[in-house]
């Protein structure tokens, strides 16, 4: 049967778009590394095959057992797949499960040679500079004129020079002359909060209007699905991550292409918490994944005697409203968060969703506030002016001392990955002192907290059954509203938490307000119902979802009256 | 081997680790505010400094003091030390563990601690015994292995920092317990219900901070207790004996003649747990008892009309 003219489009539109090579960009000199990426292609992937190939012929597990395991892993999971990788592949999947069991040793390096050279090709992205030139100047008006059409024709206007409705809504935090000066000393490795798949987006453009280097960081494969995120994707240096593929050696292979790139020097972006947080609470236990190839890709570097500093920038990305909430929270409260790992069926994937949601955020000032935290050294060190690692007593040391032993650097797995978990155990600290406070997490908490006061000792569960059952009158929860935020100002001016500027501002009520519209305007579900100046939780759910944010804080924002409840509250932490 | 190894501390502990690194060969730094005759290979100092060229230096000051005494140290230091400590103790009210506060204070990160039956007298006299090492880096644990092990003293690694730390801090409040049951009189099948459901309520308290639970049943955890219930001559046990004869906490401190963790944490460990949510009763009848609120009578009776439950 002949495929319709719509399959074969939508078909077309997932492959890679590349612009024709007509004028080949030729990087300057102070260029950022990522310039380079495309000449460097080929010898990058090179690399990876190579140290992959190397690393499994000198382990003690034999090779037929490598090779006999990614075979088992992709026939299983294109077996289930059945689309067109499963026609292209499963033959030599199939083939090499037969043969494997015949080959000699040096047919069986040489077919996980070429495993790992596949592998590297498709996690392997791309970066059109002229793609990155042309993002710079359009995406502004562009997403102004999706979210608030009315202020295209000024926008065109002020184009690549005034300001757009995109940087109303995004306001960005921290010293980012400091991190311009780091990226010229050394490679920058962000490790951002995670709560919506507008993350690497947002991230992204902030980077680029910030004037900081553009980043690589590996996108799940899901994400290509959708052609113009695709096409940016596909030309803005992520690489693919293909979460079904189970096989260690892919995961291998991709550890490996993520180090050789930091040791290059290419600015990464990981998400430490490797999924977006469902529950909407802060990330508490960091495993690092990839991030931490960046602890190795150090004392591979030091090893080899380059001195290139890494700088981990802990990021908290900060939504008045996300996107994805409402699916978000059903997942966590499901506790399937591992079974469905990848969710491709959520509000991110859904057109009528993203256009209610950004017609929204449009109305909200500063509706995503993204704060860089202080830079610190592959070891937890914070860094001085010029990337100098300080100790607590503010002397410079040499962060190389950290991978040696006897006084010789050395490559050693077993160290690096707990200096990776230790990483993991300071970024939830740093995260939390960054953490910039909305006003929905706070109403929310407000309210949820007056349920759990209702609802003493009962689990969570049950207590989510309560709908519509707890009424406040409006006054008490502004007094309410109010004397939090008066804490939330105090622990604020300690550095141990940030307020935003939205809910930093104007008095209690106005906030209330501010807060119920924005629920309003976008969740389909409704949240609070007011009547006859009574407020009414209807859906404990979201308003969970939405004080979650605040679990770390919640006993040093309660009152005298309200601290059984907080404690609760901060025991879901 | 060319660097010496150092030793923070001239308590028994300290100079008994000092003698066992002299035994194995190498050289030992003791930082000490004492004077004293300490050996051979082992070279007294009053400067911190003098540390810096150690590799390995083991930290042996009581937790109260680690702070003080780390931030200190920590002017000294880099990327290259490995610092282990042999502290029984837990800091202050969010109950923070020895190894944490040696990283926030000072620029070392491959921290370890030393614990399980390992006592001062068995490490300083050589006789055979073991203890356990906790530390995520594996070249802390062979440096440990290579400074104080041999024919006499064998050492087991976890990477369950968390886990031996917290057993060495509640084992002693444990011991101090059972001395005071042991002079109530207790029979052994009470005192055995008296350990293991205390065991019990440490592993929880070592679980809400991030141990794993199967540390408290290897050597860091019961074969500790074994150990001080064996009589290995612990202080905190002849400190209970001594409250359990109806002396004061002072009387009885001199009495038991050593500094004594297990005292100030019985009380902040059960706040932690009431924060948490966490039942600790043996804990928390302790704390009331150190506190002078509930007489020894008053503690066994609170504990033995408990209902029971399931284990």
């Amino acid at each position: 049967m002949a495929k319709s003219p719509v399959r074969t489009v939508k078909h077309l539109l997932t492959r890679p778009i590349r612009l024709p090579r007509l004028t080949p960009y030729v990087p300057a000199p102070d260029d950022p590394t990522i310039f380079w990426f495309n000449s460097e292609r080929d010898d990058i992937i090179r690399e990876v095959t190579r140290r992959c190939v190397e690393r499994h012929v000198h382990e003690q597990r034999p090779l037929e057992y490598v090779l006999n395991e990614v075979a088992h892993e992709e026939v299983k999971r294109l077996e289930s797949q059945r689309d067109d990788e499963a026609r292209d592949s499963l033959g030599f999947w199939r083939q090499t499960m037969r043969r494997v069991g015949r080959m000699s040793e040096s047919e069986k390096k040489e077919t996980l040679r070429l495993i790992c050279e596949r592998m590297s090709w498709d996690i392997a992205g791309n970066f059109d500079p002229r793609v990155y030139q042309f993002a710079t100047r359009a995406v502004p008006p562009l997403l102004t004129g999706v979210m608030k059409p009315s202020a295209l024709p000024e926008d065109l206007m002020t184009m690549a020079s005034g300001t757009h409705v995109v940087d109303e809504m995004l306001r960005t935090e921290g010293n980012i002359e400091h991190l311009k000066h780091l990226a010229k000393r050394g490679t920058l490795v962000f490790v951002p909060t995670h709560s919506s798949n507008l993350d690497s987006i947002a991230l992204g453009y902030a980077l680029m209007r910030e004037g900081l280097p553009p980043v690589v960081y590996g996108a799940g494969k899901n994400l290509f699905t959708n052609p113009i995120i695709s096409f940016f994707m596909h030309n803005l240096g992520a690489y693919r991550v293909d979460r079904r593929i189970r096989a260690a050696l892919y995961k291998d292979v991709l550890k490996t292409y993520s180090c050789v790139m930091i040791e290059r020097g290419y600015h990464s972006l990981f998400f430490p918490g490797g999924t977006r947080s469902r529950s909407g609470m802060l990330e508490r236990k960091l495993k690092l994944g990839l991030a931490g190839t960046a602890i190795e890709a150090f004392s591979r570097n030091r090893v080899r005697g380059i001195a290139r500093p890494v700088f981990f920038v802990p990021t908290t990305i900060n939504y008045g409203l996300v996107l994805e909430a409402e699916t978000l929270v059903e997942d966590w409260l499901k506790e399937a968060g591992k079974a469905r790992y990848i969710i491709e069926d959520d509000e991110f994937s859904q057109l009528d969703r993203w256009l209610a949601f950004f017609r929204r955020v449009a109305q909200m000032e500063s509706a995503c506030v993204i704060r860089f935290g202080r830079p610190l050294d592959p070891f937890g060190n914070r860094v001085d002016d010029d990337g100098g690692s300080l100790t607590p007593d503010g002397r410079v040391i040499d962060p190389g001392t950290y991978v040696q032993f006897r006084g010789v650097p050395t490559i050693e797995p077993r160290r690096d990955a707990e200096y990776t978990r230790e990483m993991g155990q300071v970024l939830v600290g740093e995260y939390e002192r960054d953490t910039v406070l909305m006003s929905t997490q706070i109403v929310a908490h407000a309210l949820f907290r007056r349920l759990v006061r209702a609802t003493p000792g009962v689990d969570l569960f049950g207590r989510l059954r309560h709908r519509g059952e707890v009424t406040v009158r409006r006054d008490d929860l502004a007094r309410e509203v109010g004397q939090m935020r008066e804490r939330l100002r105090d622990l604020a001016s300690r550095g141990e938490v940030h307020l935003s500027e939205l809910a930093d501002r104007g008095d209690a009520t106005t906030l209330i307000d501010r807060v119920f519209s924005a629920w309003n305007g976008y969740h389909r579900r409704t949240i609070v119902i007011e009547h006859d100046g009574q407020i009414t939780a209807e859906d404990p759910t979201m308003l969970l979802y939405y004080q979650n944010r605040l679990v770390p804080y919640a006993e040093r924002v309660a009152g005298e009256g309200d601290l059984a409840a907080a404690r609760e509250i901060a025991r879901l932490g | 081997m060319s660097t010496p190894i150092g030793v923070i501390g001239g308590g028994g502990f300290g100079v008994g680790l000092a003698r066992a690194i002299a035994r194995t060969g190498r050289n030992a730094t003791l930082w000490s505010r004492r004077d004293g005759e300490v050996g051979e290979r082992i070279e007294p100092t009053r400067e911190l400094a003098a540390l810096a060229r150690c590799e390995l230096i083991f930290v042996s000051v009581p937790s109260m003091h680690v702070a003080k005494v780390a931030e200190q140290l920590g002017q000294h230091l880099d990327g290259r030390h490995l610092l282990v400590h042999v502290s029984r103790g837990l800091v202050g009210e969010e109950l923070r563990t020895v190894s944490r506060v040696l990283r926030e204070l000072t620029p070392a990160r491959r921290v370890g601690c030393l614990a399980g039956p390992i006592s001062a007298k068995s490490i300083a006299e050589g006789v055979p015994g073991g203890g356990i090492v906790g530390t995520g880096f594996p070249e802390v644990a062979d440096a440990v292995r290579e400074a104080i092990a041999g024919p006499t003293l064998r050492l087991y690694q976890t990477e369950d920092v968390v886990g031996v730390e917290v057993s060495a801090a509640l084992v002693g409040l444990l011991a101090l317990a059972i001395g005071y049951a042991q002079e109530m009189g207790i029979n052994p099948a009470a005192l055995a219900i008296l350990a293991t459901r205390g065991m019990v309520e440490t592993a929880r308290i070592g679980v809400s901070l991030g141990a794993e639970d199967r540390t408290f049943a290897g050597v860091a955890g019961y074969g500790d207790l074994i150990a001080a219930i064996a009589g290995d001559g612990r202080p905190e046990l002849e400190l209970g004996r001594a409250l359990g004869r109806g002396l004061t906490l002072q009387q009885a401190g001199e009495q038991a003649g050593a500094y004594i963790e297990g005292v100030t944490i019985a009380r902040r460990v059960q706040r932690h747990a009431m924060r948490r949510g966490i039942e600790v009763p043996i804990i928390e009848a302790l704390a009331d008892a150190l506190d002078g609120k509930l007489t020894p009578t008053g503690v066994i009776e609170r504990l033995m009309s408990r209902r029971s439950k399931r284990e």
